[in-house]
This record gives C-alpha cells, sequence and structure tokens, in this order.
C-alpha cells in the first residue's frame, strides 16, 4: 500500500528583518537593511498511509505549524520533497483542498455575525458537495458532537467549545481523505477537550479518515493517535508508536528497594544506585532489555528484601527531561 | 509622574520602531504640505495680495498649519479611547494606579513628539526651502506661537479624547472619526483661514474651540493679532481648555462608572 | 462558471446579512460620512466664493471634479480597499492561511465575503452633485463626449481598484502594507484639485508611477476640454486605456505576492 502522505528531505526557511534593541537601536533599525534566517523545519522525511492517526508533536517554534502548512500547500518547502495525495500539495493546492479538511485551532473560519448553518451552507457551496450528501454529513457529524442546539445561534454567542465543535465538523463536511488539524484542543476545558478526542477517534475509525494533529497536549495523542512524530527546534526526533518514546528518548525506569534491615552497599551490575539511605535504596534502569526478574535475582535472596518499586516515567516526564537534557547539552557546547 | 515619563518613551519608541511607516510618513506629509501650497499660489494667480492678506502669507499660513497639526492624530486617540471603553480593556487600567485619560495623553505626547521631529520637522525644511517662508513677525509673536502651540495639542487631545468616550454610548467608533475630522477640517482653519471666510461665518467660527488648533497659532505667527489680543485670546483657549478637560472629566467618570458598576 | 458565480452571491449576501446586524451604526456611520464629504465640498465653495478661480477651474468644473472623483473612488474601492486593507491582519492572524486551503480562488473569496456596501454614503452625496454639476459646467456634449464620460468613468474606478490591490498584496510580502496607503491617501486627496496647479514633479508622479490622476483630474479636464498636463492631446487615450492596463498589472502582482507568501518566489 502507497503512503497518503510522503515527506523526503522537507525543509523550510525564513528571512527576517533584524532589529537592533534601544533608542539608538530603533534608529539604526531605520536604515539598516540585515536579515537573519530561520529555520523552521529542517531536513524532515516520514510515510503516512491511510487511515492511520498521527499526532505531530513538539514545543511552541518547533516547526509544526510549518509542516502542516507545507502539506496543505500553504507554504512551499525550500528544499525536499512532499506528497500528499499522489499531488504536489503547494502545485495542485485547490484539487488537494477538495480531498482534505483543515482545522485551524486559533483562527475561526465561521463567520463571526450569522447563525452557524450559514457557514455551513457556504462550505457546501465552495467545496461544492452534494445536497444529500451534505445533509447526511451534517445531521450524523451534529448528532455526534451534539450542535443541534444552536446550529441557528449567531457564531459570537458561541462558547469557545460549541465553535471547535463546529470548526471540525464543517471541516468534514466533504468528505475529506485527511483532515489536519492544528492545536484542535488548545484553550478547551476539559470536558470540550474530550468530546472533540472522543469524535476524532471515531471518524478516524469508522470512516477511515486519516487525521493528522498538532498539539502540545499528549492526552490529545494518547487518545487520538496510535503514532507519534516528535520535533525539537526544526528536527525530528522521534517518529514511532507513543510507547515506544521512552526507549527512544533514553529515559531509565527507577527502582526502589526496601529492605527490612540494612544490608550495606549493594552494588548491582543490572541497575545503577543513584541514592542509599540505608534501608531504601534507589536505583535507575538504564537499559531497556533488562527485566525485573532479573535485577532481582541478582540481589539475591539473602538480603532481607522487603519491598520494591518500579517507576515507569509517564511519556510528561520523558519529554520534560529529554528537553531538560538538551538545554544543559546547549548550554555546554559553546 | 515618572510613570508617565516612561508612557511617553514608549510611545516615541513603539512609532520609531515599524521603519517603513517612517519613511512613508514624510513622504505622505511632505506631499500634502506641497499640495497645500499649490492650491493657494493656484487660487492667487498672480496676484500678490488679497484682503492685504500676501501670498508669501498664506505660504507661512499653509507651512504653520502642517507644523500645528501634523503630529497629532486625532483619529488614533478616538480608536485608543473607542476600544478600550467598548471591549471593556480599560477596566485594566481602572486597577492600575494610574489616571487613564493621563496615560493617554503621555503616548500621545510620545507618538506626536516622534512624529514632530522625524516627519514634520524634515517636510517643513524641506517646503520652506523650495517656497520661502515668512520669519514671526516679532519676538513677542515667535514665543507666543510656541506657547499656541501646545494649547493646540491639549485641545486637539481634548476633543478628540471626548469623541472617543462618546463611543461608549454611541457604539460606532467609525462615525466619531469621521464626524471630528469633518469639523477639524472645517472649523480648525487647517484648509482655509477665517478671514476668508463670508461673515458672519468667520466671527463665529474664530470664538470656537477648534479654532485654537490651526487658525490661532498661525495668526499669532503671521503677526494678524496684536499684542494685547494675543494674550487674550490665549486666555480664551485656556478657558476652552478647562471647560472641555470639565466635560472629558465628567463623560470619563460617567462612563468608568458605569463599567465598575456594571462589570464591562 | 455559473456555480462560482453563484458561490460569490451567496458569499455578498452573507456579508450585507452580517451588516445588517448592525443596521443602526451602519447608517449613521453613512451619515457622518456624507457629513464629512460635504464639508470638504463647503470649504472648496467657500474658497470659491473668495476667488472664484482655482488654477483655471470655476465652482461647477470643481464640484463636477470632485463628485467624479468620489465616485470612481466609491465604486473602485468597494472592490478592494475595506478588504485588502486588513490583509496584514489576516497575514498575521493565519486566516489568508485558512482561506488558502479552500478549493475557491482566494481573491475572489476576499473580495466577494467583504464587498463594501459601506461606499453607499459617498455614492448618495457623488450622484446628485455630479449631475448637478455635469448641467452647470459648460460640457459640450455629443455621442462622443458620452461614449468617453462613461469609459473613463470605468476605467478610473478600475484604477482605484487596482492600486488599491496592489498595495493590499504588498502587506504578503512586506507583512505591514499600512505605511503604503497612508501615502496612497496622501496623493488621493490632491486628486480633488485640477492637476495643473501642482509642482512638475507631482505630476509627473501622479501620471506615473502613483497613477491616481486618471481616477478624476485627467478624465474631466478631457470632458471640460482643457489642457492637461504632459499627456496634451493623449489624454483622453490615457485616461481610457490606465483602467484596463492597471488592471493586468495588478492581477500580474497579486500572482507574484501570492507566490512570494507561499516561498515559491525565492
Amino acid at each position: 500500500m502507497t503512503a497518503l502522505i510522503e515527506a523526503r528531505g522537507v525543509s523550510k526557511r525564513f528571512r527576517q528583518h533584524r532589529r537592533f534593541p534601544g533608542l539608538l537601536g530603533a534608529f539604526k533599525t531605520l536604515v539598516t537593511t540585515e536579515y537573519s534566517e530561520v529555520t523552521a523545519v529542517a531536513d524532515i522525511g516520514f510515510d503516512i498511509a491511510a487511515g492511520e492517526a498521527v499526532g505531530y508533536l513538539g514545543p511552541n517554534g518547533a516547526g509544526k505549524s510549518t509542516m502542516i502548512k507545507m502539506m496543505t500547500g500553504i507554504l512551499v518547502p525550500s528544499d525536499g520533497t512532499l506528497s500528499v495525495l499522489g499531488r504536489t500539495p503547494h502545485l495542485e493546492r485547490m484539487a488537494n483542498a477538495r480531498q482534505i479538511g483543515v482545522v485551524f485551532g486559533q483562527r475561526s473560519q465561521l463567520w463571526w455575525d450569522l447563525p452557524l448553518i450559514d457557514s455551513f451552507t457556504l462550505h457546501q457551496r465552495i467545496y461544492d458537495i452534494p445536497l444529500a450528501r451534505y445533509q447526511d454529513n451534517l445531521a450524523r457529524f451534529s448528532e455526534l458532537l451534539d450542535l443541534k442546539p444552536f446550529l441557528d445561534r449567531a457564531v459570537r454567542q458561541l462558547s469557545l467549545g460549541q465553535r471547535m465543535r463546529a470548526e471540525i465538523v464543517m471541516s468534514l463536511l466533504h468528505d475529506p481523505k485527511i483532515l489536519f488539524l492544528d492545536e484542535p484542543t488548545i484553550g478547551l476545558d476539559v470536558v470540550a477537550k474530550d468530546a472533540v478526542r472522543r469524535f476524532l477517534a471515531e471518524i478516524n475509525r469508522e470512516r477511515g479518515v486519516t487525521i493528522i494533529l498538532t498539539t502540545h497536549d499528549l492526552q490529545d495523542i494518547e487518545t487520538i493517535c496510535p503514532r507519534l512524530i516528535m520535533v525539537d527546534q526544526a528536527k525530528l526526533i522521534f517518529d514511532g508508536e507513543l510507547g515506544k518514546l521512552r526507549s527512544a528518548l533514553g529515559s531509565a525506569r527507577r527502582l526502589t528497594l526496601e529492605f527490612a534491615t540494612d544490608p550495606g552497599p549493594v552494588i548491582l551490575s543490572t541497575a545503577t544506585l543513584t541514592s542509599d539511605d540505608g534501608l531504601i535504596k534507589h536505583y535507575l534502569l538504564e537499559r531497556d532489555d533488562v527485566s525485573l526478574v532479573q535485577v532481582l535475582s541478582e540481589v539475591g535472596n539473602d538480603r532481607d528484601l522487603k519491598d520494591v518499586a518500579l517507576h515507569e516515567p509517564n511519556i510528561e516526564e520523558v519529554i520534560r527531561s529529554f528537553y531538560q537534557r538538551r538545554n544543559t547539552a546547549a548550554a555546554i557546547t559553546p | 509622574m515618572s510613570a508617565y515619563t516612561a508612557f511617553v518613551r514608549s510611545g516615541f519608541l513603539t512609532s520609531l520602531a515599524y521603519r517603513n511607516e517612517v519613511w512613508a510618513n514624510i513622504f505622505g506629509k511632505l506631499v500634502q504640505v506641497f499640495a497645500r501650497v499649490a492650491i493657494w499660489l493656484a487660487v492667487y494667480a498672480g496676484v500678490t495680495a488679497v484682503d492685504r492678506i500676501s501670498i508669501g502669507d498664506m505660504i507661512t499660513y499653509a507651512l504653520l498649519g502642517g507644523v500645528v497639526m501634523g503630529a497629532t492624530r486625532y483619529d488614533r486617540i478616538i480608536r485608543h479611547v473607542g476600544t478600550a471603553l467598548k471591549t471593556g480593556d480599560v477596566a485594566v487600567w481602572l486597577l492600575k494606579p494610574v489616571h487613564y485619560p493621563l496615560y493617554l495623553l503621555s503616548i500621545e505626547a510620545g507618538a506626536s513628539a516622534y512624529t514632530f521631529l522625524l516627519a514634520v520637522v524634515p517636510t517643513i525644511v524641506i517646503v520652506a526651502l523650495v517656497y520661502g517662508m515668512h520669519p514671526p513677525a516679532s519676538l513677542f509673536h515667535g514665543v507666543m506661537f510656541v506657547a499656541y502651540c501646545g494649547l493646540s495639542f491639549i485641545i486637539h487631545f481634548l476633543c478628540a479624547a471626548i469623541f472617543g468616550v462618546l463611543a461608549f454610548w454611541l457604539m460606532t467608533i467609525f462615525s466619531l472619526e469621521w464626524l471630528l475630522q469633518s469639523l477639524i477640517s472645517l472649523l480648525s482653519g487647517l484648509l482655509i483661514p477665517f478671514w476668508f471666510f463670508p461673515e458672519p461665518f468667520g466671527s463665529i467660527a474664530s470664538h470656537q474651540p477648534l479654532a485654537w488648533l490651526v487658525y490661532y497659532p498661525s495668526a499669532v505667527w503671521l503677526g494678524r493679532l496684536d499684542i494685547m489680543q494675543t494674550l487674550l485670546y490665549f486666555g480664551f483657549g485656556i478657558a476652552w481648555a478647562g471647560l472641555l478637560t470639565l466635560t472629558l472629566t465628567l463623560l470619563w467618570r460617567r462612563a468608568a462608572s458605569r463599567i465598575t458598576v456594571q462589570g464591562g | 462558471m455559473r456555480r462560482t458565480l453563484g458561490t460569490l452571491l451567496l458569499l455578498v449576501s452573507m456579508y450585507i446579512k452580517s451588516q445588517m446586524e448592525y443596521r443602526g451604526a451602519f447608517w449613521l456611520d453613512r451619515l457622518a460620512q456624507i457629513v464629512s464629504y460635504g464639508a470638504v465640498l463647503l470649504g472648496m465653495w467657500i474658497l470659491l466664493q473668495k476667488f472664484q478661480l482655482l488654477g483655471g477651474w470655476n465652482w461647477p468644473e470643481l464640484a463636477l471634479l470632485f463628485s467624479f472623483q468620489l465616485l470612481a473612488y466609491a465604486l473602485g474601492a468597494s472592490v478592494s480597499f475595506t478588504q485588502l486593507r486588513n490583509l496584514d491582519d489576516l497575514v498575521r492572524l493565519g486566516t489568508l492561511d485558512a482561506l488558502l486551503t479552500k478549493p475557491i480562488n482566494t481573491w475572489a473569496y476576499l473580495i466577494f465575503s467583504g464587498l463594501n456596501i459601506g461606499y453607499a454614503g459617498h455614492i448618495i452625496l457623488a450622484i446628485p452633485v455630479l449631475v448637478w454639476a455635469l448641467l452647470a459646467a459648460q460640457v459640450s456634449w455629443s455621442i462622443g463626449t458620452a461614449l468617453f464620460f462613461v469609459g473613463s468613468l470605468l476605467s478610473a474606478m478600475s484604477v482605484t481598484g487596482a492600486v488599491i490591490t496592489m498595495i493590499g498584496a504588498t502587506a504578503m510580502i512586506w507583512v505591514r502594507s499600512n505605511h503604503l496607503f497612508a501615502i496612497f491617501f496622501g496623493f488621493w486627496e490632491l486628486t480633488r484639485y485640477p492637476l495643473n496647479i501642482f509642482p512638475a514633479g507631482i505630476q509627473a508622479v501622479m501620471l506615473t508611477i502613483v497613477p491616481l490622476a486618471y481616477i478624476s483630474a485627467v478624465p474631466v479636464a478631457v470632458l471640460l476640454d482643457k489642457p492637461v498636463p504632459l499627456l496634451g492631446d493623449f489624454a483622453w487615450l490615457a485616461a481610457l486605456l490606465a483602467g484596463p492596463l492597471l488592471t493586468l498589472i495588478a492581477i500580474a502582482h497579486w500572482r507574484y505576492a501570492m507566490s512570494r507568501y507561499q516561498g515559491a518566489g525565492g
């Protein structure tokens, strides 16, 4: 099966006019034309197959939105090749537009002063959706996301959560093959987030709509996306199943051993001792292939072991510790 | 007080940050002043004086109009006040130990100082070099012109701020902006000095507050008012400024209390 | 084609519908604009009471110039100005990006979803003044002049729309374009006066790089059989051709700006 989206060595660079700080700097900015080049996306490659749901994760400024904009044909890559539905997105933007749905979290595409249904009607006209199909989809999605009560209300009177649900429904009305979502849950409350996540997971499962969403909320990815692509400082740092992220980023499990009587220092080959409080000792399991059983057998039966606790770091910790290590590394290298 | 000097500074720097705007501003001003001079040259059509006003006087008048009106932007003030009131953003200011109208005055003073230095002065120098410009009628008139300019800025600010506060009730900043624009273009003397108005409109126009925006400062420079009149009309101007301050304060209190009572 | 047209009409009707949500403010705004332009006209009248002629033009002739300019501007700007003035905001807020993901021409969507009916105020003031001035000024009517009047008005309107479109599109390259609008309106105010009163430098600029002379001074001078500086006998032809020519340039510029925005043009 061929990939729906193919990215090969994709990069995007922007030029920025340089500004100088302070009063003198302000005058200097007036007369200089210096530019600095910013790399938003650097040499990224991946394949996404039909029916996948992929979370695109990274901190602010990591190049998530830029990548989405290239995949939807808004921006042209500076380097590399990109193919979406077999087409080069920016060259065949219009043809692609009919087969993709796009939701930008913070910019509404709805008509502020008009009843919600009017924006949907316009969408039907722009995408030339057969009327029966449109009505069918609208009825079904409205049902699922509970839009019915406010279809006739002006958009400006809706809550942020209601508006986001409406945006998502609108983006699906023309049966897109791929749905791109840029920060779909940003600013929503817990209940609204949950509704959006469950809906997206269901659309992906039942209709086979390929979903690509950027987020910095891990919960989004855990609920919707089996696959995770993680970027940092424009580069790809991980592509795979969420469960494999830990070993890929090299975050160790922590082990705590509690003894009934102090056995003295216990040095193991399978785990590294990090702190020793006598009765309670803490270890790091740096290697992923070491199992708890192996560690315990090394400890042996003769040392009065009372309790064992193994801490799997959660994803959030894994990522946080990754960024912390990256920052200290950056501080050391000049 | 130091807070307000900081506002002046930030108003100045914000304007400076956009370099294309800076050049465009200078250029735009230059075109405007050239045009105004061109209009007077065209209507005089070679005649040296009309009603004892020479063409040199009128060129000077057109340039002075650029000096006193070139820097302050009523539309910016109206929009600032109007939006802050309509969106309720002003509530944030009510919480700070700062008087919002004074804050605005400071910001505007900074922005005006910027426009004055970077757009108005170069423009006037260029046009004056091309067409020539009369010096002030006397040292006294020169000094009083500067004082009148200060008064002009204050009255300009007060009128614009009053229109801005009205947006709280009228709900349309747009109309207020256009209305004040029409009043200023006709009644400040910017385009046509009141001595060319048919009577009694000339006399009426020269006693309303907007006359202090352009007409009086320029008339003083040209020596159209003698020493007594110069001082007298300065007094009238201050009286107008007082009255406008009172109006602004009352309207502002009304709006502010509505906001705090109703929560915006 | 018919389907696209239907979509554009729907866009226009949706925009009007959303404007009418604030009908009171809408008409108050129109009133304010009529008063404001009325004040400009009144100022001109006061000046002409005192001086009779401005650069060789009398009061009815100047009123004709004023109303022709206002009408051409209103018609041209209604399909460009308010929609494209905020293009820099649309770029900054990402609204333009969202538009680019739709299967519809971006320019057409922008223009028709904001087709500005707010210029009704300009038109309500301009038409009676224009009719009065056409009768009061000495126009030697013939089929030729009548055709020229209509043709040059359409051309003037296209010049307005084209110049504003080019300025607006620049936002896609420079992110901000407001300063260019400031320059535009500086020159635009000059178009209320006959071209011959300005220094030769300004005349040349207004006939070439900021071609605003074609929205009023040139066509009205031709209509009144007055000399046009620099163009001379070719003034009538220039007045008629300026619109179509600038429209073509504006289309090319829009395409170029769009490709620069997307990062295709380097």
